[in-house]
């Protein structure tokens, strides 16, 4: 994996001349007395590969569902593609693509229902939906299972399926919640592959991780923490201001920011839910 | 794992896109209508659940209380309870469709329909019509038996063999009495309740944070609404059969004192008034009266009140789902 050159355009808020692809301005979400994304700024340019990287609770998810419109912020503005993602929410909703953490799929169905799903969601007329969905099928390498249902699929399998999925319509920003977590190193790898080819082909690509191998190969990095941006940057930059030592890494940059304590989270309703049908939860599925 | 070569991406064909205008876009209300009949097609437990429902409901009961109640107003008690029947699948199916909105917004499909530009009203009215056909096929498992227990015979003392043909005969006339007419005005009533129900559902559900189990929603739902409608004991009425003759005078004084007159073998029976009370209060008692009035000819409330309950109430919870929806996919 080759690290791409870092791109100069665009400074961690705005950049004048160039339009951003995604842009936030002091946006800020509070929970009553707390505060889960506060007074953030910063922007993507066109093309780039952004990655946030922030420890369990440090607001990420949220700043995730405000650009995507999933939440609206109690503070500030934000734009994709320069749609107001308040004002304007459904146009962003067709310029964007996302990829949740773990699987928004049903299980019931077949990858081709799924995909059919997503096609009419988005108003692909439905001469052009057979086609589509052959594409995103040949795409994510799934020609063979693609009429079997996903409750047989592995982790990587859904996966693919998903990340197909959300450029069936053709979208120019691509969000991904932790796109490699679960996922075995095989399977970790070739998503990466196929994250990198939509790279190649121009994609605007923010993703949040936790895996920081991945994170130095992006273009630029964000560090988040308590709801605030610590410090954004080309990987290499941040090592060298931040690293501390000859051969540092992201990693090292990453707790230099962030401090070593832990963060533990309690369980949320989600986790609560997922231990519920792991252990055989009824009538769910 | 092979290597595998990746082509470029879907990302990258052209695609246009109809970027449809207002609430209402029949392909998305018609696609989550088929999302879940797809559902319900795959889970068997569902169908189990409405088969052995309809079985311990109709037949084991019908037939073993049926034995000591004889009849109801001159109704077998397994025909007076079958429109009941059909109600308690209708709930369930109902109340199953919706609640799995709460494992569809954590973890499943929803979160993809959260993030798209499709309209919540559309997304709600195929949910509703989606939960709302399950219920109409759940629920015509137990007219399925209709003609079962509609089959009227005289015992005769006669041979095995002879008995069939009696009952064959019976039978060939209680399906002959069934108006094709009557049923699809049944799918009718099951349809409507099942919108009412799954928007029932859908507002629970949009409350609901985590769930652990369906047992409360049957518990605490579904049972009273059932057991409060007049499903299974009719709210006045007629009891018995000719066996209860012989109720001598003293009895007769005593039980006209605790609300039963008996006159010519029959139990007239009086529901105490709190009871009453709930099963007015309990808006499916009407759906239920309007469905035994469509299957049987029999009704024990107001017909105007059940044609009210049952056209007006799906419009009001259509709007409380969209909302609760709403609040679902958009929260502030």
């Amino acid at each position: 994996m080759a690290k791409a050159e870092p791109s100069s355009e665009v400074s961690a808020s705005t950049s004048p001349g160039s339009r951003p692809a995604i842009e936030a301005k002091n946006i800020g979400r509070r929970y009553g007395d707390v505060a889960a994304v506060d007074d953030f700024s910063f922007g993507v340019a066109p093309g780039e590969f952004f990655a946030l990287l922030g420890p369990n609770g440090a607001g990420k998810s949220t700043l995730l569902h405000m650009l995507t419109t999933i939440i609206p912020p109690t503070s500030g503005t934000g734009s994709v593609m320069g749609f107001d993602i308040v004002k304007e929410s459904s146009e962003v909703r067709w310029t964007l693509g996302m990829v949740f953490q773990d699987p928004a799929v049903d299980d019931r169905l077949t990858a081709r229902e799924n995909l059919h799903i997503h096609a009419v969601l988005y108003g692909i007329p439905r001469k052009q939906r057979s086609e589509a969905i052959d594409r995103a099928i040949e795409w994510a390498s799934l020609t063979e299972t693609g009429k079997r249902r996903v409750a047989t699929f592995s982790g990587g399998m859904k996966r693919r399926l998903e990340l197909a999925r959300a450029l069936m319509h053709g979208p120019r920003v691509l969000f991904l919640d932790e796109p490699t977590i679960g996922l075995d190193p095989q399977g970790r790898r070739n998503l990466w592959e196929r994250i990198s080819t939509l790279r190649s082909e121009g994609m605007t690509v923010f993703m949040t991780t936790h895996n920081l191998p991945e994170a130095e190969a992006c273009d630029r990095v964000g560090i988040m923490d308590r709801g605030k941006l610590v410090e954004v940057g080309p990987p290499h930059e941040l090592i060298e201001k931040h690293g501390g030592s000859e051969n540092a890494n992201l990693e090292d940059v990453f707790i230099n920011l962030t401090g070593r304590q832990l963060r533990d989270e309690v369980a949320t309703a989600r986790d609560r839910l997922v231990s519920f049908g792991k252990k055989g939860g009824e009538h769910t599925r | 794992m092979t290597d595998d070569v990746i082509g470029r991406a879907p990302s990258s064909a052209p695609v246009t896109i109809h970027r449809a205008r207002g609430a209402i876009v029949p392909s998305v209300v018609f696609v989550m209508w088929r999302r879940e009949l797809l559902r319900f097609a795959r889970d068997r437990s569902q169908i189990f659940g409405a088969l052995s429902r309809t079985i311990l409901w109709l037949i084991i009961l019908g037939y073993g209380l049926g034995v000591a109640l004889r009849e109801v107003e001159g109704y077998p008690y397994a025909v007076y309870v079958l429109p009941g029947v059909i109600v308690l699948n209708v709930l369930y199916a109902s109340l199953q469709s919706a609640i799995s909105l709460v494992w569809d917004k954590n973890v499943g499909l929803l979160r993809e329909v959260l993030v798209s530009p499709a309209p919540v009203l559309s997304v709600t009215l195929g949910k509703l019509f989606g939960g709302a056909t399950v219920a109409v096929i759940q629920g015509s498992i137990p007219l399925l038996f209709l003609p079962i227990v509609t089959t009227d015979v005289e015992y005769r003392d006669v041979g095995f063999g002879e008995q069939v043909g009696d009952w064959l005969e019976g039978f060939g006339e209680a399906l002959a009495d069934i108006a094709v007419i009557d049923i699809f005005a049944a799918w009718g009533v099951m349809f409507l309740l099942g919108v009412t129900m799954t928007s029932l559902g859908v507002f629970i559900a949009s409350r609901m944070r985590t769930f652990e189990g369906f047992g409360a929603i049957s518990n605490g739902v579904i049972q009273p609404l059932y057991f409060l409608s007049g499903s299974i004991f009719p709210l006045r009425g007629a009891v018995g059969g000719t066996g209860f003759s012989q109720i001598p005078a003293e009895l007769r004084v005593e039980l006209r004192r605790v609300g039963v007159r008996v006159a010519s073998g029959m139990w007239f029976v009086t529901l105490p008034w709190w009871l009453q009370a709930l099963v007015f209060a309990n808006p499916v008692s009407y759906v239920l009266d309007l469905l035994r009035y469509i299957l049987l000819d029999f009704e024990q409330l107001p017909l105007w009140a059940d044609y009210t309950v049952t056209f007006t109430l799906p419009l009001l919870a259509v709007v409380v789902a969209a909302f609760a929806m709403r609040r679902m996919l958009r929260p502030r």
